[in-house]
């Protein structure tokens, strides 16, 4: 037993009711443990009982005791306890110190005075278990987000852990880099046995991996086996979700499991009839061979799109593939050096708040604006900007924000604060919203609140194109999708062609019963 | 070069500027600072620094003339006059205007001198150094202070980049910009580097930097007791010469107390490195003469025996120009030796261009 956690309730300085209660658990050496459950459930300060930043640095109220390793977490130094449990933090650029790849992992085995021959043995197992060799005299701003992390991953496995915790460690990165991390950290755990818990909202990757989940929901914490886990959260893997409905048991987690296991019970299964193809109207958006360069290096190199009314694009693609900068030169937030573009067939005003009167961009990260004491004021904020004839109250209840309306948004979970960042920024309810990864690190709840706005909005004329790598989210309510590659478009189909078994992004469930999309759409 | 002898010479720099009053000293420092900046190593970005604190240099040169022109009044040489207006005696007497002086003038343009001077050589150092490399030569007394210095410049980007990006959400929300919007603009961008900060501090806590090993008591008493104790000396020293010798005792027992605090520390928190940067023997030599140079020049000045003063009000004379004085105004020169013969290669400190961008 690794850790044994008896009777915790802790409550944060300024909170008024307890963020865990009477938590009583325990941790076997070895074990890979995926903490899941709902945004502001407790997870991210659960996994803080572990290195003893809750109490230690957090402050607050605390009853109960955290044995890590045979020692008190609540009492010994965190400068020891780093020795023991190692942590590793969503954000990969706020926690390196240092420039250089080797001098960033030897940091913190330099300030533990070890020798120089010793230091360079660690530092070249690390290197190697994560397969960054080659970035070691890399600088790290010259690094993507996933070698950022790994970077991270190496600076803390270098002290030696026996426990490794990682808090969301892949949300803010695009799937290839968050593919590289998850790869790494189950090599990790497969050839050093070392114990892991992994707070994750994306469970498609991490599940399938675990020996065990905790699932924390409104302070409380239970153990439990993944496919006992993945049978009633709903926002298990889509896969896992269908395998529910079917009833299959075992209950897989991975399309190549429901194939091994269950090829006779899928052969059988039917598609829905997919629904009709909703009518769109007119053009509300038309870009032509928009070229744009950011100094030498070309951002759009002749991407063309067209929006009608009741449609929602999504527009998908690699990094750097020209998505944020296609979303950008629509609201004039950058100046295409080529190409045309119309607002409902005409010349677009001129100004960034002109064009997103039209086209509102709800850019990465808006939860950064909010500014004002409460939730009320911020959308009461954004309708007097735009002149907006909508009541406050009118505004509220539409978003779905009338409870929290009196709340201060700084206090509010990180689904809560980026429902009211996308209010905020569509408060005056535009004909095109334009979102840039509005699903990126939300949980399964925050998914379903835009996918209803969106079908609300599509549905009374508007329409919507949302930039996005994740597939799943994506099928649920896109209805046609757009790749773009090198600043071009790569292909523009229909959701069902290109989501579809035999299209190039298929879904989990498609993977499984051509014709379908989601669980929802196989007939049981 | 290496960052222990960039660091010698910013320091000696520092010193001979501000021990130096006469202008045509301080005159061939400015010009051996600019031309040490002209030869040395920089990226495209270290450059727009050098660029940045050259504008503000000149920018305050400016500044310390004017102040000093509009409120000294004192000199024989009047080049103009200008209405007078005297403060209450209450406020300290201040006059501002009256009689423009030469020497008035002569005084500005010295500070300001020395003030782009050391301007111009931070700039220099900043360019050609990275404070990392800093941060892990300084000693194990200093490290924390260190450690936050570097973390606020790794903040200091993301912060600026938080900056752009608040702006484009206000204005996407429909706001226009004027000072009347700043709000909109300042709270989120605090707001944020508070939580950046907040974050980047937990994530040092759970590496265990931010925690030292516990320092005892009779050690926290040594460095409580050595400010009082400089601070006395200097009083001493400065206001009843008839006991200097007193002034050097507690001087003594000043410095005496901050070493062994610092030396307790030391041995209490003990670092290692992992890559130790070599230089070659002329190059150690220089770097560490530079750190005794610049003590010997601040030590000479506090006795008064640097003959490098100059005083424009004692009827504005003609500066004296000594072998000595200016044999210390050219000893900030010696990295053209070593640069000269590394011209266009990249400093150990920063990577060249081409590297940032792979």
């Amino acid at each position: 037993m690794i850790a044994t956690l008896d009777r915790v309730t802790y409550t944060y300085p300024a909170g008024h009711s307890p963020a865990l209660r009477q938590i009583q658990l325990t941790l076997d050496e070895g074990r890979f443990v995926v903490v899941a459950g709902p945004s502001a459930g407790g997870k991210s300060t659960f996994l803080r009982l572990f290195n003893g930043l809750v109490p230690q640095f957090s402050g607050g109220r605390f009853e109960g005791r955290v044995r890590v390793c045979g020692r008190d977490a609540t009492r010994t130094p965190s400068r020891d306890l780093a020795l023991t449990a190692g942590m590793v933090f969503q954000d990969p650029e706020a926690q390196s110190i240092v420039d250089r790849v080797e001098d960033e992992i030897a940091f913190a085995l330099e300030q533990r005075g070890l020798r120089p021959s010793e230091m360079r043995a660690r530092i070249d197992g690390v290197l190697r278990a994560l397969a960054i060799e080659h970035l070691r005299d890399r600088r790290l701003t010259t690094l993507s987000g996933g070698e950022r992390q790994r970077v991270a991953i190496a600076a803390v496995l270098a002290l030696g852990p026996r426990l490794l915790l990682l808090d969301e460690p892949t949300s803010q990165l695009d799937p290839d880099g968050a593919e590289l991390v998850v790869d790494a950290i189950h090599r990790l755990h497969g050839e050093r046995g070392l114990t892991t818990l992994v707070v994750e909202h994306r469970l498609d990757r991490f599940l399938p991996l675990a020996d065990d989940v905790v699932h924390v929901a409104d302070g409380a914490a239970a153990r439990l086996a993944p496919r006992r886990f993945a049978a009633a959260y709903a926002g298990a893997p889509a896969v896992a979700r269908l395998g529910r409905r079917l009833g299959l048991d075992p209950l897989p987690l991975t399309p190549a499991e429901a194939y091994a296991g269950h090829a006779a019970a899928l052969a059988a299964l039917r598609p829905r009839p997919l629904p009709a193809r909703p009518p769109v109207g007119a053009e509300l958006i038309g870009a032509r061979g928009l070229e744009l360069a950011y100094g030498s290096i070309a951002a759009l190199a002749g991407a063309s799109l067209v929006l009608k009314e009741g449609e929602i694009l999504a527009l998908m693609g690699p990094n750097a593939s020209g998505k944020s900068s296609l979303l950008r030169a629509i609201v004039g937030l950058a100046e295409p050096g080529a190409g045309e573009l119309h607002f409902g067939g005409e010349r677009p005003p001129e100004g960034v708040a002109a064009r997103s009167a039209f086209a509102g961009l709800v850019p990465q990260q808006p939860a950064l604006a909010l500014y004002q004491a409460t939730v009320a004021e911020e959308i009461a904020d954004s309708l007097a900007s735009r002149r907006s004839a909508l009541s406050l109250a009118a505004a509220l209840a539409r978003w779905g924000l009338t409870e929290i309306a009196e709340r201060d948004p700084r206090d509010l979970s990180v689904g809560q604060q980026q429902r009211v960042a996308i209010a905020a920024m569509l408060a005056h309810e535009p004909p095109v919203w334009l979102l840039d990864e509005p699903t990126r690190g939300a949980d399964p709840a925050t998914k379903t609140w835009l996918a209803e706005r969106l079908r609300v909005h599509t549905a009374s004329g508007g329409a919507a194109i949302i930039a996005t790598h994740d597939i799943e989210a994506a099928a649920a309510i896109a209805t046609r999708v757009v790749r773009l590659d090198g600043g071009r478009v790569d292909f523009d189909l229909p959701a069902t062609v290109a989501f579809g078994a035999g299209g190039p992004l298929p879904t989990q469930v498609a993977q499984l019963v051509p014709g379908a999309l989601l669980p929802e759409d196989v007939l049981v | 070069m290496s960052t222990v002898a960039w660091t010698g010479w910013v320091t000696l720099v520092m010193a001979v500027a501000l021990t130096t009053t006469n202008p045509l000293y301080l005159t061939i420092v400015l010009l051996t600072v600019i031309l040490v900046a002209a030869i040395s190593p920089k990226t495209e970005g270290a450059g727009l620094g050098i660029r940045f604190m050259l504008v503000l240099g000149l920018a305050l040169f400016v500044l310390s003339i004017g102040v000093a022109v509009i409120n000294t009044g004192s000199g024989e040489h009047v080049l103009l006059t200008l209405p007078r207006l005297d403060a209450p005696d209450k406020l300290g007497g201040l006059s501002l205007g009256g009689d423009i002086t030469a020497e008035a003038v002569v005084g500005g343009a010295i500070r300001g001198t020395v003030i782009l001077s050391i301007l111009l050589g931070f700039a220099v150092f900043s360019a050609a150094v990275s404070p990392h490399a800093v941060l892990r030569l300084a000693p194990a007394v200093l490290f924390h202070a260190g450690l936050v210095i570097t973390i606020g410049l790794a903040l200091l980007p993301s912060t600026l980049a938080d900056l752009q990006r608040i702006r484009e959400v206000q204005a996407l929300r429909g706001r226009a910009a004027g000072i009347r919007e700043l709000p909109a603009i300042v709270v989120p961008v605090v707001m944020g580097g508070l939580d950046r900060a907040m974050r980047f501090a937990e994530a040092m806590e759970a590496r265990g930097y931010a925690t030292p090993p516990p320092v005892p008591a009779a050690t926290r008493l040594l460095g409580m007791a050595s400010a009082p104790l400089l601070i006395a000396a200097a009083w001493i020293w400065f206001y009843y010469p008839e006991i200097r010798w007193m002034g050097v005792l507690a001087a003594v027992a000043g410095v005496a107390a901050v070493l062994l605090w610092g030396w307790d520390i030391a041995r209490r928190r003990r670092t290692t490195r992992l890559n130790v940067e070599r230089e070659p023997l002329l190059l150690f030599v220089a770097g560490r003469a530079s750190f005794l140079l610049a003590a010997g020049a601040v030590l000479a000045d506090l006795g008064g025996w640097l003959p490098t003063s100059y005083n424009p009000f004692a009827g504005l004379p003609a500066p004296e120009f000594g072998a000595v004085g200016a044999l210390l105004a050219l000893a900030p020169t010696w990295p053209l030796l070593f640069l000269a013969s590394a011209e266009g290669r990249p400093s150990e400190g920063r990577a060249a261009p081409e590297a940032v961008l792979q």
